[in-house]
């Protein structure tokens, strides 16, 4: 009793901290999809160039560990900007830097996805929608998207709840998000109370993923009742 | 109204169309026939631009040209003109009965909403599925699909539709029901070609009949002729072959 009501009170310091983890998760989410789209239509593109290059950056982005990825940006990327375009960014929110290596890293499973729902979907579909006089693109975009959205929706769903967690490491580099705010907990009673702290972290995390699941869930049920076959 | 000369493909270095020359006049039924891997599916693929061709000649909408010289805006008036009926129906999989003939009318012909229903209605009273307009494709038999991708083509009112076998993915009992509506169509008065392995349809509906193989046209003529007095051996020996399987 005494340790649910030591949870609760941690519930309640820990959550104002999470708007940084959201904002760090959605802001990654979305430019790391944007990303994902180009690298996905790269790999998908006529140009061998483009194939290569986009292929190599997949392969090396997924074989980064989040935790290198983000010391690798935060460390790297000032000397880059320092070097090619002179320009100090030094003095920038901590928050970008691990905004900006969470979308790489969730660009390259998403672009996976998102180029294996494409070809998921038969060319008979794109060749229908040229036959009776749509372009490729007024095709692909009322016809084809709308079906490899939801043959992708399962995986992207499972890769937005990697990122969540992956976006567990944004401490790492001084971001005051849920963990950090743990951490201080935690040391703020000089080391007591950990384990209920982390738990209360735990079952924050556990809320998030729990309604990102049943969201999807929802959204690919009222897309199935449409596919449901009625025995005719 | 739609004249083909000299049309070659090849993939790979495999010629599938050695030079293909015919001419369709409106209101014609024209059956093509012969053994599989004659080049009858990719010749109506690359009339309809959905295989670029290696060389020939179309006229046709007013498009005169040879095919490597056709330019985007070429493409689109050939696609615009012509109907296609596919094998596997490539249905939209996620549009109704009703949207799937809609689609082109309100995107590509920009068609007004409440017209366009009015015509793939019209269109599906035709196939006699006038019942299944709400219905997605996954919700029909094979048959019935079949029959909205003939009343999605017959919708565009298009100078002539290409029918790519439509019968020879369909159970055998549904096999009826897709005739039946090419039959009605051809009696309308519909410009079609069929490229199709029902030797029944070719006799009896269609008006000439096209016997293919090895990427060349054998011979063409009236039904009579080509199956009662074929002058080329290979027409005999595949005539011979397919009638003695049924």
């Amino acid at each position: 009793m005494e340790n649910i009501k030591l949870i609760v009170n941690f519930l309640g310091q820990l959550l104002p901290a999470i708007n940084i983890t959201l904002i760090v998760s959605l802001s990654s989410i979305i430019l790391g999809s944007l990303l994902g789209l180009l690298l996905a239509a790269a790999r998908l593109s006529q140009s061998v160039i483009l194939r290569v290059l986009a292929s190599i950056y997949v392969s090396v982005i997924r074989a980064t560990p989040s935790i290198i990825m983000i010391f690798l940006v935060y460390y790297g990327m000032p000397l880059l900007f320092n070097g090619w375009f002179h320009t100090n960014i030094d003095g920038w929110n901590r928050m970008y830097f691990v905004i900006i290596a969470l979308t790489l890293l969730f660009s390259a499973p998403v672009s996976e996805i998102m180029r294996s729902a494409y070809e998921s979907i038969s060319k008979g579909q794109m060749e229908a929608g040229l036959l009776v006089g749509m372009s490729p693109f007024q095709t692909f975009y009322r016809i084809i998207l709308p079906q490899a959205f939801v043959v992708a929706l399962p995986n992207f769903a499972n890769s937005v709840v990697n990122l969540l967690k992956e976006g567990a490491l944004t401490f790492t580099i001084g971001v005051v998000d849920m963990v950090a705010k743990a951490q201080m907990i935690v040391a703020n009673n000089s080391g007591g109370y950990a384990w209920q702290t982390y738990c209360a972290l735990a079952l924050i995390y556990w809320v998030i993923s729990l309604a990102i699941d049943k969201g999807v869930s929802l959204v690919e049920k009222s897309y199935q009742k449409k596919r449901k076959t009625i025995a005719v | 109204m739609l004249t083909i000369e000299g049309l070659k493909k090849s993939y790979a270095g495999h010629d599938i169309l050695k030079g293909i020359s015919f001419n369709v006049n409106k209101g014609d039924v024209i059956s093509i026939i012969g053994p599989s891997g004659s080049g009858k599916t990719t010749l109506l693929r690359t009339i309809t631009t959905l295989e670029e061709a290696d060389g020939g000649h179309i006229s046709f909408a007013g498009i005169d040209n040879d095919f490597q010289k056709l330019n985007g805006k070429d493409i689109n008036t050939i696609r615009r003109n012509v109907g296609f009926v596919f094998q596997n129906y490539n249905l939209f999989n996620n549009k109704t009965a009703l949207q799937n003939i809609t689609e082109g009318l309100i995107v590509a012909r920009k068609v007004k909403k409440s017209e366009a229903k009015k015509i793939a209605l019209e269109a599906l009273e035709r196939v006699g599925l006038t019942d299944r307009q709400n219905h997605y494709p996954s919700q029909l038999s094979g048959g019935q699909q079949q029959r909205v991708g003939i009343a999605r083509a017959i919708a565009l009112n298009p100078q002539v539709i290409f029918f790519d076998e439509p019968t020879s993915a369909l159970d055998p009992e549904l096999v009826g029901e897709v005739l039946k509506v090419m039959q009605d169509l051809a009696n309308s008065g519909t410009t079609m070609v069929v490229v199709t392995h029902q030797m029944n349809f070719a006799r009896d509906v269609s008006n000439r009949v096209i016997f293919m193989a090895d990427g060349y046209i054998v011979e063409q003529g009236s039904p009579k002729k080509i199956f009662e007095n074929p002058s080329e051996e290979r027409t005999k020996k595949f005539l011979t072959d397919i009638l003695s399987n049924v």
